[in-house]
C-alpha cells in the first residue's frame, strides 16, 4: 500500500505541466474554457464571435455560480485545469497566488492598449508583480431607482440623488407612498451584496475598508460605521424591505424587477433585466454620505491554466478578447461595459446616456485586493458576513470592532 | 473446505478491488494531506501535526460542531418517533395498507438534491406555499425535508423488524394479560433492538455528515446558525484552497465516527447473536 | 387502533408526505397567464438548460451503474453470506466505513485517481465511484438477503452437482430476488440523481448529466432564481424514479423484509 501511496503523492506532484509546442498562436488548436453560470452568456459570445474568424476553437463549459470555486479547486488538485478559465475577479489574487493561471507578464505588457485596461481589474490578476489574470467581463454597482415611482412620490425622476443622505431621504419619500412599495432594498444577509454596494460610499468619501496590501481591514473606520448606520437606520424604520435582513442574494434581482422598490444600489448589468419587466428604471454614481462618487469593479478576470499546454494559442484569444474589435461588436453591442477606459465611449454606448455614464465609473472605481478575499467577505461562513449581520441588525459599535479583529485575522491566514 | 475459501475470496473480489481503488486509496492519500501543507499545486510541505493542532482553536469548527450535535439529536429523534409511528401505522395487512406504505416511502425516491431544490421553491416567499419566514426558518426547512425524505425509508426497515417478531409470542403475552404499553416495552422494543440500532446507526451517520441539505436551502446561515462540520471541511478546502487542514478535520471526523459506530454496531452484534 | 381512526390518521400523512410532490407538478405546469408546458420549454431550450445527450448520459451512467452494482453487490453478498474466507469481516467493515467518509474530502483525491486511470471526465469513471457509494447498502442487503436462504436449498444443488458458480447463477439467484430488485432500484435513484459527484469529476458540457443542468438553472441568471423551471426540471428527474418505487412497492419490501432485517 505504501508504494502505491507514493506513486500517488508522485503523480500529485508531478504529472501535467506539459511543455509548450511552438507553433502559431491561431493554429487550429481546440481550447477548454471554464466560466460560473453568471458569465456563461458573455464566455460564449467572445467564444463565438472567435471562433467566427480564427482556426482555434474555444469551447465554453458553465459551472453553477456556488459550486465553481469547488470545481476549480479540485481540477487544480488533479492537475488538469482547462486552458482557461475565468473567475470572480476578487477571487483573483487568490488563484494568481495558488499559481492555477499562467504568468502572462511579458505577453501583457507588449498589448498596444495594455494602460487603458480597467486598472483595478489588472491589479486584482497580479500577484507579486506579475500578471496572470486580464478582465473578462466587468460589472459595476451603481444606484437604480424607479421613475416611476420617482414621479408619484413628487421627485425629480432626472434628478437621482448626489449624497448618501439625499437618497435615503429620496427612500423615504417613496416609502410614504405606502401600500407594499418600499424605499429600498439591499441584501443584508449576503456579505458579497454588501461589499459590492456599501463599499464604494465609503470610497467616495476617502475612506478604506482593505489596506492596498490586502493584509489589514479598516472596517471600524468612521466612514464605513457612517455607511452602515444610515442603511440600519432605513431598515428599522421599515423603508428597506423587511427581506432585506435575510436576502442572501438568489432573490435580490427579482424584488427589483417587481418595481416595488424605490431606490437600491445593485450591479449595472441588472438594468435590462429590470426593464424587460416594464420598470422604467434610472440609473446613477453611488455617493458618499456627503457627495462624491465611486463603484465597485466587480465582474470576471480571466487567466491561462497553469496546467494547459497551449499558452500561445491561449494568449491568443485573450489578447483578441481586449481588441477594439470585440470591445465593442461583442461587449458594447450587447450594452456591457467595456473592460478598456478608452473605449466607454463608443458607436453603442452613445446611444443610451445611462451606458456612457456606466462606462466612465470604471477608471473612478475599486477592485478591493486581497488574497483570502473569498474566504473572508464572500463566504457565508466568512468573518465580514458577520460583522455586517451585527452592524446592520445587532450591536454596531462592538460588531464593527471585533469584525475588524476577526477579518484582518482571515486575510492573513496562511 | 480450501477451496471454498477460495472461491468466497473470488467472489469477493470485484467489491475488494473497487473498495481498495476508490476508497482506501484515496483514504490513505487523506490521512497522508492532513500531515502535510499541501497547495493545489506545487510541493506538498511536511507539517505534521499543525493540520490537527489547528482543529483545536477553529472557532468556527467549534460552533459548527456544537450545531451539528445537535441537529443531530434533533434530527435522529424525531426521525426515529416519526418512522416508528409510521411503522406501526402500517404493519398489519389492511386494505389500503400498500398505498399508505408506497405514500410514505415515495419521496424517497427523490433524490436528494432534487429534493432539496423543491423545498427550496416550496418554502420560498416567492412561489411557495408554505412559505417559511421569521427570524430562524434555516434550520426548520432543513429538518422538514429531512423528516419528509427519510421517514418513509426508515419506516420501511423498521417495518420489516417488526414483523419478523413471530405473532404467537404477543398471543401469549396477551393471555397473561399484559397491556399493550407493556406489550410495546417488554417484546417489541427488545425483540426489535437490532433493528433498531441499525436504523440509530444510519441517522447518526447521515446526520453527522449532514451537508446538501444546507448547502442548498441555508448555505449555512443565516449568522452561521446552520453550518454543519461537512460545511466547515467543504469550506476549508474549496474555499481557503488549505487542504491539508480539510484532511485534517475529515480524518478527526471519520475517527469519531467510526467510534460512534463501533459502539452502535456491538450493541447491535451482542443482541443479534 | 380502530379502523376508523386507521384510515383518518393514515390519509391525514399520506396527505402530507405526498403534498410536496404533488405542489411541484403543479407549480411546474402554472405559469404567469394560467397552465401550460412553457417551464418545460424554456428548462429544455434556455441557453443552459438539459439537453438530449444530458438526458442521455444520465441514461448512459445509470445503467452501468446498476448493471454494475447489481454484479459487485450479488458476489460480494453470495461470498459474505455463505462463504469463510481470510480477510472477510474486514473488507465487510472496510466496506461500511464507506458511509463514514464526507463526500467533499475525498473527491478531491478520486479526481486524481481517475486521471491515472485514464478515466477523467469519462462516464464510467464517474459509474465506478457512484457503484463504490452504492456498496454499503448493496453489500449489506445482499448479504443478508443470501444468508436468508434457506441452507436445504443449496445443498440439494450441490448434491445435484452443481459448482458454486452454477448454485450462484441457478438456485441462489432466484432466491434473493427481491433483493436484487431493491438493490437496483436504489442504484438507479442515485445515480439518475446524484449531482455533487458529476459535477466535479466530469469536465464538459457534452459528458454532462441532465441534474447539472437543473442545478445550473438555479443560478442561471444571477440575482433571481427561476423557480417555475426549477420546480420543472425538479419532476422531471422526479418522474421516472418515482414511477418505478410506486408501482414495484411489493418487490422492495419484500427485499426490505429479506435484507435488511439482520444487523
Amino acid at each position: 500500500m505504501k508504494a502505491k501511496l507514493a506513486a500517488v503523492a508522485l503523480l500529485l506532484a508531478t504529472a501535467a505541466c506539459g511543455a509548450d509546442e511552438p507553433g502559431a498562436a491561431d493554429d487550429g488548436a481546440t481550447l477548454t474554457l471554464w466560466t460560473r453560470a453568471a458569465t456563461e452568456a458573455v464566455s460564449k459570445a467572445y467564444a463565438d464571435a472567435y471562433n467566427a474568424s480564427h482556426r482555434n476553437k474555444i469551447e465554453v463549459t458553465a459551472y453553477p455560480n456556488e459550486e465553481y470555486p469547488a470545481k476549480l479547486a479540485s481540477a487544480a488538485g488533479a492537475k488538469s485545469l482547462p486552458d482557461l478559465f475565468a473567475s470572480d475577479v476578487v477571487f483573483a489574487p487568490q488563484y494568481a497566488a495558488q499559481g492555477l493561471w499562467a504568468d502572462v507578464s511579458d505577453q501583457f505588457k507588449s498589448l498596444p492598449f495594455k494602460d487603458s485596461v480597467a486598472p483595478s481589474h489588472v491589479r486584482a490578476g497580479t500577484w507579486e508583480g506579475r500578471n496572470f489574470a486580464v478582465p473578462h467581463t466587468i460589472d459595476l454597482s451603481v444606484l437604480l431607482y424607479n421613475k416611476d415611482l420617482y414621479v408619484k412620490a413628487g421627485l425629480d425622476p432626472e434628478k437621482p440623488p448626489r449624497t448618501l443622505r439625499e437618497f435615503a431621504e429620496h427612500a423615504r419619500k417613496i416609502d410614504q407612498l405606502g401600500g407594499d412599495v418600499n424605499g429600498t432594498y439591499f441584501g443584508g444577509n449576503c456579505g458579497g451584496c454588501v461589499e459590492f454596494t456599501l463599499w464604494p460610499s465609503v470610497w467616495a468619501a476617502g475612506g478604506e475598508v482593505l489596506e492596498a496590501d490586502g493584509r489589514s481591514a479598516r472596517v471600524d473606520s468612521r466612514e464605513m460605521a457612517e455607511v452602515f448606520a444610515l442603511y440600519r437606520d432605513l431598515y428599522d424604520q421599515g423603508v428597506a424591505s423587511p427581506a432585506s435582513k435575510g436576502e442572501a442574494g438568489p432573490t435580490w434581482l427579482g424584488a427589483l424587477q417587481g418595481g416595488k422598490v424605490g431606490i437600491a444600489p445593485g450591479p449595472s448589468v441588472w438594468l435590462d433585466a429590470i426593464e424587460a419587466k416594464g420598470v422604467k428604471t434610472g440609473i446613477a454614481p453611488i455617493p458618499g454620505i456627503n457627495g462624491g462618487e465611486s463603484t465597485f469593479v466587480g465582474g470576471d478576470a480571466i487567466g491561462i491554466g497553469a496546467t494547459s499546454g497551449k499558452t500561445q494559442q491561449a494568449w491568443d484569444f485573450l489578447a483578441w478578447t481586449m481588441s477594439d474589435e470585440a470591445q465593442v461588436e461583442v461587449i458594447a453591442k450587447r450594452k456591457g461595459v467595456p473592460v478598456r477606459t478608452d473605449l466607454a465611449a463608443n458607436k453603442h454606448s452613445s446611444a443610451d446616456p445611462r451606458l456612457v455614464t456606466v462606462n466612465g465609473l470604471v477608471a473612478k472605481g475599486k477592485t478591493p485586493y486581497a488574497r483570502n478575499f473569498n474566504a473572508t467577505f464572500n463566504d457565508p461562513q466568512g468573518p465580514w458576513l458577520t460583522t455586517v449581520r451585527g452592524a446592520l441588525f445587532g450591536d454596531a459599535t462592538a460588531s464593527l470592532m471585533a469584525g475588524n479583529e476577526a477579518i484582518t485575522k482571515s486575510l492573513r491566514q496562511e | 473446505m480450501r477451496r471454498r475459501a477460495v472461491s468466497g475470496a473470488l467472489y469477493a473480489t470485484p467489491a475488494a478491488v473497487l473498495v481498495g481503488l476508490f476508497f482506501v486509496v484515496p483514504l490513505l492519500l487523506v490521512v497522508w494531506m492532513s500531515l502535510h501543507r499541501w497547495p493545489l499545486l506545487g510541493k506538498p510541505r511536511f507539517n505534521a501535526p499543525d493540520n490537527y493542532t489547528a482543529v483545536a482553536d477553529h472557532a468556527l469548527l467549534s460552533s459548527a460542531a456544537w450545531f451539528t450535535v445537535r441537529y443531530t439529536v434533533l434530527i435522529t429523534l424525531l426521525l426515529f418517533v416519526v418512522a416508528f409511528g409510521l411503522a406501526l401505522l402500517v404493519q398489519n395487512r389492511r386494505p389500503g395498507v400498500g398505498f399508505f406504505r408506497t405514500a410514505f416511502f415515495l419521496p424517497m425516491a427523490v433524490g436528494f438534491a432534487s429534493a432539496s431544490l423543491l423545498f427550496l421553491g416550496l418554502l420560498s416567499e416567492e412561489i411557495g406555499p408554505v412559505p417559511l419566514t421569521g427570524d430562524s426558518p434555516a434550520l426548520g426547512s432543513a429538518v422538514l425535508l429531512v423528516l419528509w425524505r427519510f421517514a418513509g425509508f426508515n419506516m420501511l426497515i423498521l417495518l420489516t423488524g417488526l414483523q419478523a417478531i413471530p405473532v404467537d409470542v404477543y398471543e401469549a403475552a396477551r393471555i397473561d394479560g399484559a397491556t399493550r404499553w407493556q406489550m410495546f416495552r417488554r417484546i417489541t422494543v427488545p425483540l426489535m433492538r437490532p433493528t433498531i440500532a441499525l436504523v440509530l446507526t444510519m441517522m447518526i451517520t447521515g446526520s453527522l455528515l449532514a451537508f446538501d441539505q444546507f448547502w442548498i436551502l441555508t448555505r449555512g446561515g443565516p449568522d452561521n446558525s446552520t453550518t454543519s462540520l461537512v460545511m466547515v471541511i467543504y469550506r476549508e478546502a474549496f474555499v481557503r484552497l488549505d487542504l491539508g487542514s480539510a484532511a485534517g478535520i475529515s480524518v478527526v471526523l471519520l475517527v469519531l465516527l467510526a467510534v460512534v459506530s463501533s459502539v452502535q454496531l456491538a450493541v447491535l452484534r451482542r443482541r443479534s447473536a | 387502533m380502530s379502523r376508523w381512526s386507521y384510515y383518518v390518521t393514515g390519509t391525514a400523512l399520506a396527505i402530507l408526505f405526498l403534498f410536496p410532490l404533488v405542489w411541484s407538478g403543479w407549480a411546474s405546469v402554472r405559469t404567469d397567464t394560467g397552465f401550460g408546458a412553457e417551464n418545460y420549454a424554456r428548462l429544455f431550450s434556455s441557453a443552459n438548460g438539459i439537453r438530449a445527450v444530458h438526458v442521455l448520459n444520465s441514461l448512459i451512467v445509470s445503467a452501468l451503474t446498476v448493471t454494475g452494482t447489481l454484479i459487485v453487490a450479488t458476489l460480494a453478498g453470495y461470498a459474505f453470506g455463505r462463504f469463510r474466507f481470510p480477510g472477510r469481516d474486514v473488507l465487510f467493515l472496510l466496506t461500511l466505513a464507506i458511509l463514514m467518509v464526507p463526500y467533499a474530502t475525498i473527491l478531491i483525491a478520486l479526481y486524481v485517481l481517475l486521471g491515472w486511470l485514464g478515466l477523467q471526465d469519462s462516464l464510467v469513471g464517474l459509474s465506478l465511484v457512484l457503484i463504490v457509494f452504492q456498496l454499503p447498502f448493496s453489500v449489506f442487503m445482499m448479504r443478508n438477503s443470501f444468508e436468508a436462504v434457506p441452507i436445504e436449498l443449496e445443498e440439494s444443488a450441490r448434491v445435484d452437482g452443481c459448482s458454486s458458480f452454477g448454485t450462484l447463477v441457478r438456485i441462489m439467484l432466484p432466491a434473493v430476488r427481491p433483493g436484487l430488485v431493491t438493490v437496483g432500484l436504489f442504484a438507479f435513484l442515485t445515480s439518475w440523481s446524484e449531482f455533487f459527484a458529476p459535477l466535479i469529476l466530469l469536465n464538459s458540457t457534452g459528458k454532462f448529466t441532465a441534474i447539472l443542468a437543473v442545478v445550473n438553472m438555479r443560478t442561471a441568471s444571477h440575482g433571481s432564481i427561476d423557480y417555475a423551471a426549477l420546480e420543472a426540471g425538479v419532476v422531471f428527474m422526479a418522474v421516472p424514479c418515482l414511477v418505478l418505487f410506486a408501482f414495484m412497492q411489493r418487490s422492495y419490501v419484500r427485499g426490505f423484509t429479506s435484507g435488511a432485517l439482520k444487523g
